[in-house]
């Protein structure tokens, strides 16, 4: 599969042209600092390329990382505000779930989640005790992933982090969301009580996580906060399948959470580029923003990755969205598949919307003289030319199975 | 510097856009069909963002992509759950040993029964239905569309019949999906009614041709799409005859807005009298006789409500196509015989009569007594004509101020208004009921740590209160 390095890699460059592209006047070599600023995100790159390694603790590092990365500039104080609020959120809900770990650790006498299991299955513990322990140790994974309501934490990294490090930092913790929630449910089967448990409060989650991302994209204004719940919204696409089936891979048909992870990273990489375009309080008649005058078919390009975010039929997304879909269908969740049509009409909805804004009507007035920086369009059409081939591979692989 | 850019001018990407949209309307899937409306709603949004007034017709023309988006939702229901398509489908029990018995279906069941698979197959149909229903202004959001000019300065008035073209086109090739639903076709039925009357009488109470021509295409097609809803005759049928009423209607609308073509001298006049005349007689018939002598016996009320409407709307037809007056010194030969509308009458005269035909000789049959009765509404419109036609040469004829046209205006109006209050009452409450979502979190930080505490006490107690 030509998925799991092709997509970090064309981030990774994404990234590059788009530092690049906000090089501020002081840097003498902006090239080499983009490039010396890339470096910083390989591992993050690589955490999204290799799910396999990744552990509970080693989510916790990576979160720690994201957060590092977001507050080393003093200078940019929208950033650093955002690290704050993050490192604030996540540190208490690594807190609270590692006490439930802890608390399930003691019920049942090991740390390992395939051997909790049997062990609470023999009924010597309370109820009370390992169900609290288990709702509480799933806590972190739910504040990662960013559906609501804990979508606040994407909305404001878009709107508030520099756009070469918003997408990777989402990515990264989602993916450390869905790997924390994976891992925990490992082997869960052998307990029903528990497995039954789990459904239940995933189940409830993944349809607030739903209700909310669809009414928080129909209250936000600000493009770059609706990016930021159109992500919140893959999380509550990754929570809806894990409800479905909790001992099952997730988006297993087209890659797994790896493959999910990388759309995730690439629509929300051109889908942020082209945030910074949009017109926040525009009427749907004024005129087209700077990117839309001047480069038309640059910023369709940026449309598709925004699009493909929202699950457009003849994106990628929309295999990502019918997967979670079809998995909720064969496993029984019709409430869930209904809420998670509605979401995705929503999120359809708003971001044709957007791009109907963002084209503007045209009055007549010259093209700007001041072009748009090349290096932001050559991430544009990158990322929408590793999304067609991410389109192809999926479509070819559906075929292939068919 | 600017690099060369490939600029379509926007009268062409929406013809384009807007053809293959119909186009693909014509194909049997929901997906093709989402996608050829979205095209459709794409189309007007390119021509009303290049006009001058584009805020005013933005906004005139947002509501396009709702029922895109209605047919989006059925179709991603339908290709998530390919089973969908068996729900309501009769199942075929088990033959007993008696070879000679006729096999048993089984009767398809209602969606509040358990299986939820039910209940999305209804909304699914529900949502292709609503799509059509809007589009033939069959709904209260988007009714007075028709009154409206569409957002292309030349060809606008003509553009807005498109609309309902695409609403049959809907309705008819989807069929299959929307009319297996429980209540779907009751639901139909209903709207399509209450089209058919509003959209004759406003025909009748709009003084310009163009816009009373407008009204018809709607009329035409709520009324084919009746004979769809009610299974009278097969869908192709009920398509060809709507071709020959919506189309010839279309002809005339198109020669209206060019040099008035349909009503250049009076042999053509007197053809396209008879042609739309003629093709919207075989298009009422059927339904006519069905709804007023199905069963066996005869149903006054059914029959007087579809009555009304298809006499209403053939004296318009009648009476308002009246040779143009010439007032140019000297007519140009193309506008004396234009072949277009010359042979658009002559395929309009055909076409409503072919098509019964072509039902009859596929074993469609209408008792006698049915047949005269369903023909009488159209016959009895040649009686205002013979009335109210004008003299040669002089005026159109108009009704007096205060009278029947005032009447049909002021039921229109008084309809739209009160679905436009109650659609706005229920908007309301859907606002009031959303107002907390705006509110859900300021963006403080220690606000974010409330929430956390909040689903960790809500994590803890949710088990215990199983």
């Amino acid at each position: 599969m030509v998925t799991p390095w092709l997509v970090p890699l064309a981030a990774l460059v994404s990234a590059t042209l788009v530092r690049r592209a906000h090089a501020r006047h002081t840097e003498p070599q902006p090239w080499v600092d983009a490039g010396v600023a890339t470096l910083m995100l390989v591992p993050l790159a690589a955490i999204v390329a290799w799910p396999g390694s990744f552990t509970p603790a080693r989510a916790a590092i990576a979160a720690g990382l994201s957060v590092a990365l977001l507050s080393n500039d003093p200078r940019d104080l929208p950033q650093t505000e955002v690290a704050l609020k993050i490192m604030w959120v996540l540190a208490a809900a690594f807190a609270l779930s590692w006490a439930g770990d802890a608390l399930l650790a003691l019920a049942s006498g090991s740390a390992r989640p395939r051997e909790q299991w049997p062990a609470l299955a023999l009924a010597l513990d309370p109820y009370a005790l390992w169900s609290a322990a288990l709702s509480l140790s799933l806590l972190a994974g739910l504040v990662l992933l960013g559906g609501a309501p804990f979508h606040f934490w994407p909305g404001d990294l878009f709107h508030g982090a520099r756009p070469h490090l918003a997408p990777l930092v989402a990515a990264t913790l989602q993916m450390a969301g869905a790997v924390w929630l994976q891992r925990h449910l490992d082997g869960i089967t052998s307990f029903g009580g528990a497995a039954q448990l789990v459904r239940a409060l995933l189940t409830l989650s993944a349809m607030v996580a739903l209700a909310g991302g669809a009414a928080t994209l129909g209250y936000q204004w600000r493009p770059e906060r609706r990016v930021g719940a159109l992500v919140s919204l893959q999380g509550a696409l990754m929570l809806a399948s894990l409800a479905a089936a909790p001992t099952r891979t997730p988006f297993a048909e087209h890659g797994g959470i790896s493959a999910w992870a990388g759309h995730l990273l690439l629509a929300s990489t051109g889908a942020s580029i082209l945030s910074h375009f949009l017109p926040a309080a525009a009427g749907p008649s004024e005129r087209a923003s700077v990117l839309f005058r001047r480069h038309p078919w640059a910023g369709a390009a940026g449309a598709y990755a925004l699009l493909s975010l929202a699950g457009a039929p003849g994106t990628p997304g929309m295999f990502v969205w019918l997967d979670a879909a079809r998995t909720l269908a064969d496993l029984k969740h019709p409430g869930l598949l209904f809420g998670l049509t509605l979401a995705w009409l929503a999120a359809f909805g708003v971001a044709a919307d957007e791009i109907r804004r963002a084209f503007g009507a045209p009055d007549g007035s010259p093209v700007p003289a001041r072009p748009v920086p090349r290096s932001l369009r050559a991430a544009l059409w990158l990322t929408f030319g590793a999304l067609v081939v991410l389109m192809a591979v999926w479509n070819w692989g559906m075929r292939a199975e068919g | 510097m600017t690099g060369p850019i490939l600029r379509i001018p926007a009268s062409y990407a929406g013809a384009i856009c807007a053809t293959v949209g119909i186009l693909l309307l014509m194909l049997p899937g929901v997906a093709w069909a989402a996608l050829g409306l979205e095209l459709v709603a794409l189309a007007f949004w390119l021509w009303a963002r290049s006009l001058p007034d584009s805020g005013e017709q933005l906004a005139r023309w947002t509501w396009l992509r709702r029922p895109a988006m209605a047919l989006w939702l059925a179709a991603a229901l339908f290709l998530a759950l390919p089973q969908l398509h068996n729900v309501f489908a009769p199942v075929l029990l088990p033959t007993p040993s008696d070879v000679f018995l006729p096999p048993t279906l089984h009767v398809a069941p209602l969606p509040m029964s358990r299986d939820p698979m039910l209940l999305l197959r209804t909304i699914a149909s529900l949502a292709i239905l609503w799509a059509g229903l809007e589009l033939m202004a069959a709904l209260p959001l988007s009714r007075p569309f028709p009154d409206l000019t569409g957002p292309a300065r030349p060809v606008g008035p003509w553009l807005t019949a498109l609309l309902p073209v695409t609403g049959f086109l809907v309705v008819w090739r989807q069929a299959e999906l929307w009319a297996a639903a429980p209540l779907a076709r009751e639901i139909a039925t209903l709207a399509l009614m209450i089209a058919l009357v509003l959209s004759s009488l406003r025909a009748y109470s709009r003084r310009s041709l163009t816009a009373t021509l407008r009204w018809l295409v709607v009329y035409d097609s709520a009324l084919a799409s009746l004979l769809v809803t009610r299974d009278i005759v097969p869908g192709s049928v009920a398509a060809l005859l709507w071709l020959g009423t919506a189309g010839g209607r279309l002809i005339s609308l198109a020669g209206e807005l060019k040099s008035k073509a349909a009503r250049r001298g009076p042999a053509l006049t007197r053809l396209w009298r008879v042609a739309g005349w003629l093709a919207g007689s075989a298009l009422a018939w059927p339904l006519l006789a069905d709804a007023g002598f199905s069963d066996q016996r005869f149903h006054p009320l059914e029959y007087g409500v579809l009555s009304a409407p298809v006499f209403l709307a053939s004296a318009l037809w009648l009476i308002r196509i009246v040779e143009a007056p010439e007032r140019r010194a000297m007519a140009r030969p193309e506008d004396r015989s234009s072949l277009v509308s010359r042979v658009g009458a002559v395929v309009t005269c055909l076409l409503g009569p072919s098509a019964l035909v072509y039902a009859w000789w596929n074993g469609y049959h209408v008792s006698s007594v049915a047949a005269v009765f369903a023909i009488l509404p159209p016959l009895a419109a040649w009686w205002p004509v013979r009335r109210m036609l004008p003299a040669p040469g002089g005026p159109p004829a108009e009704t007096t101020p205060g009278g029947t046209r005032d009447f049909a205006l002021s039921t229109f109006r008084a309809v739209t208004l009160i679905e436009r209050q109650l659609a706005a009452a229920i908007a309301g409450i859907a606002r009031a009921l959303g107002a907390p979502a705006r509110d859900l979190h300021s963006g403080d930080a220690q606000e974010y740590l409330l929430f956390l505490v909040g689903v960790a006490v809500l994590a803890l107690l949710l088990p215990v209160l199983r």
